[in-house]
Order: C-alpha cells, then sequence, then structure tokens
C-alpha cells in the first residue's frame, strides 16, 4: 500500500503541490487526472524520488521512503517521452537494466514479457525504426523487466493516436492484473482515466478536488471544478457521439 | 530537483582548478606585470613607453589598416560564396567543391601561406615568371593582405553559411510577388536577414588578422603589425618583459571588442524554427554571375597553395623545374625534421585527447548536470574565445617561466586545450542539451550509476561530436603557430615554429615539405574522422 501524508512542494516561491493525502491499495490502478499544469507530472516524481518533497511522507508498505533515493525505492516509471536509447536497439533497451543486476527477471521471464507485449517482430529494430505504439510497448518491458513495487506511467498515450491509444489502454489494465503490479497513471484526459483505471485523484492547482472511483466522480461529483471541468467535457464528447450517430448509439 | 552526484562535483573540481591555474592566473600575471616598470615599481610608465614607441604606434596603425582591409575583402567574398552555394541553382556539385575547397586553408599553418604567397608574386614566383613582371610589392601591405583574407575566409565562410540556413526563401518569392525590383527585393530579403551574419564575419576576420602571427612573421618584411612587435619584445634581440605584456594587454583590447561586437551582433540573427523547402526562381545572369565568382575565388586561393605542392618536387623552383624526389628524401634523412614533425603529432594527439575529454567534461556538466555554478563554464568558454593565442602563450611564458613545466610538452597542450577550447565546447554543449533529458533518469532506475550511464549512453549518442570536437583540436594543434611560439624549447619545437627558424635559412624546400606533411595529416584525421561519423550516423533517425 502507497501513502501520501500531506505532502506539499514549491518550486522557487510558487506552491505546486499542497496537502496531498491518500492511500493506493495493492494492485489497483490509480490516475492522476488535472488540467495542465495543476502538478500531475511533479507528484508522479515525488512518488519515483526524483523531485524532494518540501513537507510531507511517501509510505510504502509501511516503511517511510520521504528521504530514500529514487533508485533504492524499487520503483520505476515510463516517461511521456519514453527516454529510450537510440544507439540501441529494442532489445538492447529491453534488457539493458539486467547488465547492473542479473538475476532480477531470467531469461525466460524476459521472453515473457516480450511476448505478452507482443514486441518479438521488433527486438531488432532501432528505436528510430520504431512507431509510437511499439517505442511504448518497448518502454513498458524496459521497466517491467526491473520488476518495480510500484509502475510510473507520465502521460501514457497522449503521444500515441485513435485505435493504438486503445490497444495500450487494453494492455496497461492487463499488466496490472497479470503482474498485480500496483500503477499509477498521469493523464490529462477524463474519459481516459474514467475507462482506465480502478480509482481517479483530480488535482487542481496543486490540491485534491476529488478522490474516487470512476462511479463515484460520474455519480457523486464533490465540486464544481468536477462538474465543470471533468464531467462537462465527457457531456460533451457523448452529445458529438449523439450527433453523429444518432440516439440508439448512445 | 535531482541532487548533484560526488562523481559531479569532483569533475566539477578539477575543471575549476584547470581554468584557474591555465587561464585565470596566467592572464592575472600578465595583467599585472603591464603594470610592473623595469625597476620594480608600479604605474602606468610601461604603458607611457609603450604610447610614445613610434615604431609602436606605427604598427598599431598599421595593423588597424590591414585588418580593416581585409575584413572588408574576406567579408564580401564569403557572401559571395555562401549566397553562391545557398541561393543560386548553379551546379550542384560545384557547391559541394565549393563548401570543400573553401575550408582547405584551415589545414594549413599561416605561417606557410606567406611562403606560398612570396612564390607565388615575388620575385621568382610563379606568376611573376608567367607575366614576366612583378605584379606588385608583396613584402608588406599586399602579402599581409593575400595572406589574412585566404586565412579569415573559411571562417567568414561558415559564420555567412550557416546564417543563411535561417533565412526563409518564400520572403524573396513574396518579394517578387509584391513587384519589388531586383535590387530591392535582394537587399529586403537576404542582406538585411543576413546583416548580423554580416557583421559578424567583418569583425571576426578583423579580429582573426589583428592577433595572427604566422602571416606577418613570413610575409610581412619591415611592415610592422602587434604581432611582430610583440614578437620582437619577448624574443629579439633584448627581451623585454614589461613591453611584451602591455603589447599584449593592448592586443587583448580589439579581441575583447570583438567579442562583445559578435555578441550585440548576434542579437540581428533571424532565427526561423520552421522549414519549408522552397524552390529558387531560376535566374540565368544571377546563376552565371555568382557560379563564375565562387569559382574564381576558389581557384585564386588553391592558386597561391600550388607551389607547396610544387616545389619540393622539381630540382630548384623556379629554374629548374625537373621532377625530383632528392628534397623529400633528404628531409626524411635529417633527424632534426623527422623530430618535429613527430613532436608535432605528440602535440596534436595530446591536445585532441585531452582538450576533447576536459572540454566534454566541461559540457557534460553545464548541460546535464543540476551542480550549482555551473555557470562558471561558460565565462571560461567567453574567456577562452576572446584571448589571442598570442597573449595567452605569452602569459604562460610569464607565470611558468620558472616552473618545472617550462619547454615541456604538456605546457604547449594546455595552452592549445584553452587556447581552442571554445568552438568544441559549444560544440558539446549543443549535443548534449538536445539530448532527451531523462536518460541519466531511466539509467539511474536501471541500476547504473551516473558514469555508466554517461558512459553507456550519453557517450555512444553524441560519439559524432566527439569525434568532430577530437579532430578539430587535432587540426588546430597541428597548425597554430600564435599560440606556442612563446612556448616551444629546443626539445618541444613543432613544425609551425620550425618553419619561423627555417625561413631564415631560406629554407624553403623544408618548408613546403614540412606544411605539405601537416596538410595531409590533417587530411587523413579528417577524413578517419568523417567515415567514423558516417558508421555512427546509422544510430539517428
Ligand atoms: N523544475 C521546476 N522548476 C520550476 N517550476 C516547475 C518545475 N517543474 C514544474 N514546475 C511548475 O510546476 C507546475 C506543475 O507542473 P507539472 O507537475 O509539470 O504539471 P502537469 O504535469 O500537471 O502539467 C507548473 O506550473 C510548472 O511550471
Ligand atoms: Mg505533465
Amino acid at each position: 500500500m502507497l501513502e501520501l501524508q500531506n505532502i506539499s512542494k514549491q518550486f522557487d516561491q510558487k506552491v505546486v503541490l499542497e496537502n496531498i493525502d491518500l492511500k493506493i491499495n495493492s494492485g489497483e490502478i490509480v490516475s492522476l487526472l488535472g488540467p495542465s499544469g495543476s502538478g500531475k507530472t511533479t507528484l508522479l516524481n515525488i512518488i519515483l524520488g526524483l523531485t524532494r518533497i518540501d513537507q510531507g511522507k511517501v509510505i510504502f508498505n509501511d516503511e517511510d521512503l520521504s528521504h530514500v533515493d529514487m533508485k533504492n525505492r524499487g520503483f520505476n516509471i515510463v516517461f511521456q517521452d519514453y527516454a529510450l536509447f537510440p544507439h540501441l536497439n529494442a532489445y538492447e533497451n529491453i534488457v539493458y537494466g539486467l547488465r547492473n543486476k542479473k538475476d532480477t527477471a531470467s531469461v525466460e521471464e524476459v521472453r515473457e514479457y516480450i511476448e505478452f507485449l507482443e514486441l518479438k517482430p521488433h527486438l531488432k529494430k532501432r528505436i528510430g525504426e520504431l512507431s509510437g505504439g511499439q517505442k511504448q510497448r518497448v518502454a513498458l518491458a524496459r521497466t517491467l523487466v526491473t520488476k518495480p513495487k510500484l509502475l510510473l506511467l507520465d502521460e501514457p498515450l497522449s503521444a500515441l493516436d485513435g485505435v493504438i491509444k486503445e490497444s495500450i489502454k487494453e494492455r496497461i489494465k492487463s499488466i496490472a492484473k497479470e503482474f498485480g503490479l500496483t500503477t499509477i497513471i498521469v493523464t490529462h484526459d477524463p474519459e481516459e482515466a474514467l475507462t482506465l483505471s480502478d480509482k481517479i485523484l483530480i488535482i487542481n492547482q496543486g490540491n485534491i478536488s476529488q478522490f474516487g472511483t470512476p462511479f463515484e466522480i460520474i455519480n457523486q461529483p464533490k465540486n464544481n471544478f468536477v462538474k465543470e471541468f471533468i464531467l462537462r467535457q465527457l457531456q460533451i464528447k457523448r452529445q458529438n457521439i449523439y450527433n453523429l450517430f444518432g440516439e440508439k448509439y448512445a | 530537483m535531482r541532487n548533484a552526484k560526488p562523481e559531479m562535483r569532483a569533475i566539477f573540481i578539477i575543471i575549476l582548478l584547470l581554468f584557474f591555474t591555465f587561464l585565470i592566473a596566467p592572464l592575472l600575471v600578465l595583467f599585472f606585470r603591464s603594470f610592473v616598470s623595469d625597476d620594480g615599481g608600479a604605474g602606468f610608465s610601461n604603458y607611457m613607453e609603450a604610447l610614445s614607441n613610434n615604431t609602436l604606434i606605427s604598427a598599431i596603425g598599421n595593423s588597424i589598416k590591414v585588418s580593416g582591409a581585409t575584413a572588408i575583402i574576406t567579408t564580401t567574398l564569403a557572401f559571395a560564396l555562401a549566397y553562391a552555394v545557398n541561393f543560386t541553382r548553379i551546379y550542384q556539385p560545384l557547391k559541394s567543391v565549393v563548401k570543400v575547397g573553401i575550408l582547405i586553408p584551415m589545414l594549413i599553418p599561416t605561417i606557410t601561406y606567406g611562403f606560398a604567397i612570396m612564390y607565388t608574386f615575388g620575385n621568382q614566383g610563379l606568376l611573376t615568371k608567367l607575366f614576366g613582371r612583378n605584379l606588385f610589392e608583396i613584402y608588406g601591405f599586399n602579402g599581409l593582405l593575400i595572406g589574412y583574407v585566404i586565412y579569415t575566409l573559411p571562417a567568414a565562410f561558415l559564420l555567412i553559411h550557416n546564417s543563411f540556413k535561417y533565412i526563409d526563401k518564400k520572403f524573396i518569392i513574396v518579394s517578387k510577388l509584391m513587384g519589388d525590383r531586383t535590387l530591392r527585393s535582394f537587399l529586403n530579403t537576404v542582406v538585411r536577414p543576413l546583416s548580423g551574419a554580416l557583421g559578424g564575419a567583418f569583425v571576426l576576420s578583423f579580429i582573426l588578422s589583428f592577433t595572427d602571427f604566422g602571416i606577418p612573421a613570413s610575409v610581412g618584411g619591415t611592415y610592422d603589425v602587434v604581432a611582430t612587435q610583440l614578437y620582437q619584445a619577448m624574443l629579439g634581440s633584448i627581451p623585454d618583459f614589461s613591453q611584451g605584456a602591455v603589447i599584449a594587454v593592448l592586443m587583448l583590447f580589439p579581441a575583447v571588442a570583438g567579442v562583445i561586437l559578435l555578441n550585440y551582433l548576434e542579437k540581428f540573427n533571424f532565427h526561423y524554427d520552421k522549414f519549408s523547402e522552397t524552390e529558387l526562381t531560376p535566374s540565368k545572369f544571377r546563376d552565371s554571375f555568382f557560379g563564375a565568382a565562387s569559382v574564381i575565388v576558389l581557384l585564386a586561393m588553391l592558386s597561391v597553395f600550388a607551389v607547396m605542392f610544387i616545389t619540393p618536387f622539381v630540382t630548384a623552383f623556379p629554374y629548374d623545374l625537373s621532377f625530383t624526389w632528392q628534397h623529400i628524401t633528404s628531409i626524411f634523412q635529417s633527424n632534426d625534421l623527422v623530430s618535429v614533425y613527430r613532436n608535432s603529432l605528440i602535440v596534436a594527439v595530446l591536445t585532441a585527447v585531452l582538450g576533447t575529454i576536459i572540454t566534454y567534461g566541461s559540457a557534460l556538466l553545464n548541460a546535464r548536470t543540476p551542480i550549482k555554478g555551473k555557470q562558471t563554464v561558460d565565462i571560461f568558454s567567453m574567456i577562452t574565445n576572446t584571448v589571442p593565442g598570442m597573449v595567452l602563450g605569452l602569459s604562460y611564458l610569464l607565470l611558468f617561466n620558472n616552473s618545472s613545466l617550462k619547454g615541456t610538452f604538456i605546457i604547449i597542450v594546455l595552452c592549445n586545450i584553452m587556447h581552442y577550447f571554445t568552438t568544441p565546447y559549444l560544440m558539446a554543449k549543443n549535443a548534449l542539451t538536445k539530448m532527451n533529458p531523462g536518460w541519466e533518469t531511466s539509467g539511474e532506475l536501471l541500476g547504473d550509476n551516473w558514469i555508466k550511464t554517461v558512459y553507456r549512453v550519453i557517450l555512444p549518442n553524441s560519439i559524432s561530436t566527439v569525434l568532430e570536437m577530437f579532430s578539430y583540436y587535432f587540426i588546430n594543434a597541428m597548425v597554430t603557430i600564435s599560440g606556442v611560439i612563446f612556448l616551444v624549447s629546443a626539445q618541444t619545437t613543432v613544425v609551425a615554429s620550425k618553419i619561423n627558424e627555417l625561413q631564415h635559412f631560406a629554407k624553403f624546400n623544408e618548408i613546403f615539405v614540412l606544411s605539405v606533411l601537416i596538410f595531409l595529416t590533417n587530411l587523413l584525421v579528417r577524413a578517419v574522422c568523417d567515415a567514423l561519423q558516417k558508421r555512427t550516423a546509422i544510430y539517428k533517425k
């Protein structure tokens, strides 16, 4: 279980996060949802250990990690732009971490990840030759091979288009279920958040606006922000689809 | 915020120490020395003495005159060449020839230019023989002017050529559609957007000519310029360190002003992000004019260097033009000259290896670490960009004259590394800044320490830049004379400074053979680096 206690963060004089307080159960998929600049990436980097906190605690399975180095926390992330190493091919990227810790994953396990992510035909390709969705899956594989205790994804879908987006979404869900991985996903798209995750943390200007299941968010929006900015978007979307397909497809 | 790692701090401290010892301290010593008079008193007496020295005053005047003339001619020619390459539809291979050919002078020491000019235009020169009379007096202003123009043309061309890439060719079409006449269109769409670069080329050519020693050392004759005055003061019959320091400070002034001006002119440069390929409108007149102009400039330049390749292979230029290997073999039998060439190789290899490491480390700290105070590296880079080689060499002489570094290879190498720091530093910084900022974090999460990520990821992805830096350092260390003239000893003489000695014995065959040797070595290094770069280019999309 991941517990964030009263986390606050300032950059220079600017407050970016304020009193963030929540618990995430093991095996859950949680989305951090909010408009651009609301502090989502900052919160993700704080959990990862990349960004230091000014106040509060990060507790994982009853262990206080607030002052533990990123490297020793045992979490891992897939960055928005993947940060794959272009001088290595897909396979070399995936097994990069095994050079440092040989026993994290066996050859058999690596093969499993590769198969699961359907990367077999692309292993010899250079990063520049991969499509967006393939890069995303390579980055996922590289991260999963290190067997993180917590999987962090920063806007994993924003660089992908249409159909691929849906397939990666399914893939992320099944990874979390298959490997029992607690997963935290940053997104600015309400539809994505509500269809992908068990719980959603809505952030507005560095504060928690609402934390709950998709059902709770839709049916009991806690405040105007959730109503106006989150639900309104979905309603407009629904209206557009009505207009296109007619009532019966809604 | 990521924390600075101990490895980063260690590298930073090493770099700071290097710069304080081999850049800041020598320059401070030079500066203070210029205020200490021969009898030990402090004050402006050295400056008063210098300003009442008529030879020096006229040398400064001469330097300004000839450097100014050079700057005007070089800027015009460099513009014409860059225009031909970028904005005309001349035959594509000709453009490639211009782009490569114009850089040839960079591979040859400037001191050689002087002798090549003598052998082309002088009393026994190639062209003199062809025309049957002296075209003009070669020693002094004319010779210097030709030499400086050849010397500064490559740098000025590169500067203007790069700026051409930022001009939107669509402007020309828009201007045509708006009904502008040719001249107006040309001024508005080409000259105006380039004004920063043209000013930059002018200033750069001026500073380079003002501070070069090789060309006046060979073809200056009795026409005094600042560089020869500085040499006279330090290594003439009566060495005068105080006067040397004063002249060096005086030489530093235009260089400082020039760099400030260059930074100012940078603001006039246009920076477009969006590039769309645009067809150039056809124009017969434009293409034939600029095509012809670039061929003439290139041929003129190469014809000057032609003698360098001819003389060593003929019995007695220009009287007996029969082919012979004799000069070549006699040089390779002379232990003296072979060891001088070997010295040059040692210096160039050490400069290239150590220089690339130091420069890359500095850029790495500045571009990819959160270490506090990393901006100091930018300041060092600005200083090294400003200080002329002769001034740096002289300040080393003042500071290290009584130390064990005197007369060693390492002092020459360090001087070269500092002297040529700016360009490779900016190359590395530029390449490193463009790389994905998440790589270090990814590497760390995958179990690397910082050094390991640098070695396994950052370095392999910048190998092409590293090769570029290596060849830049190597080639410049091979050709520089102004930086090392005060630092070489009998044991550490390099080719460029040896040429300076050989001229007093009129050993021109030796001079040309050594120059050809430098040229070929540089060409080889450049070719190998290019080939390696091509092999690494597959990493890129
Ligand atoms: N390293 C930093 N230094 C200063 N300000 C920062 C830094 N990182 C983020 N910020 C600021 O913090 C706010 C939240 O940023 P971020 O967490 O990236 O938002 P989001 O991911 O929700 O778009 C923004 O206003 C951003 O400008
Ligand atoms: Mg973000």
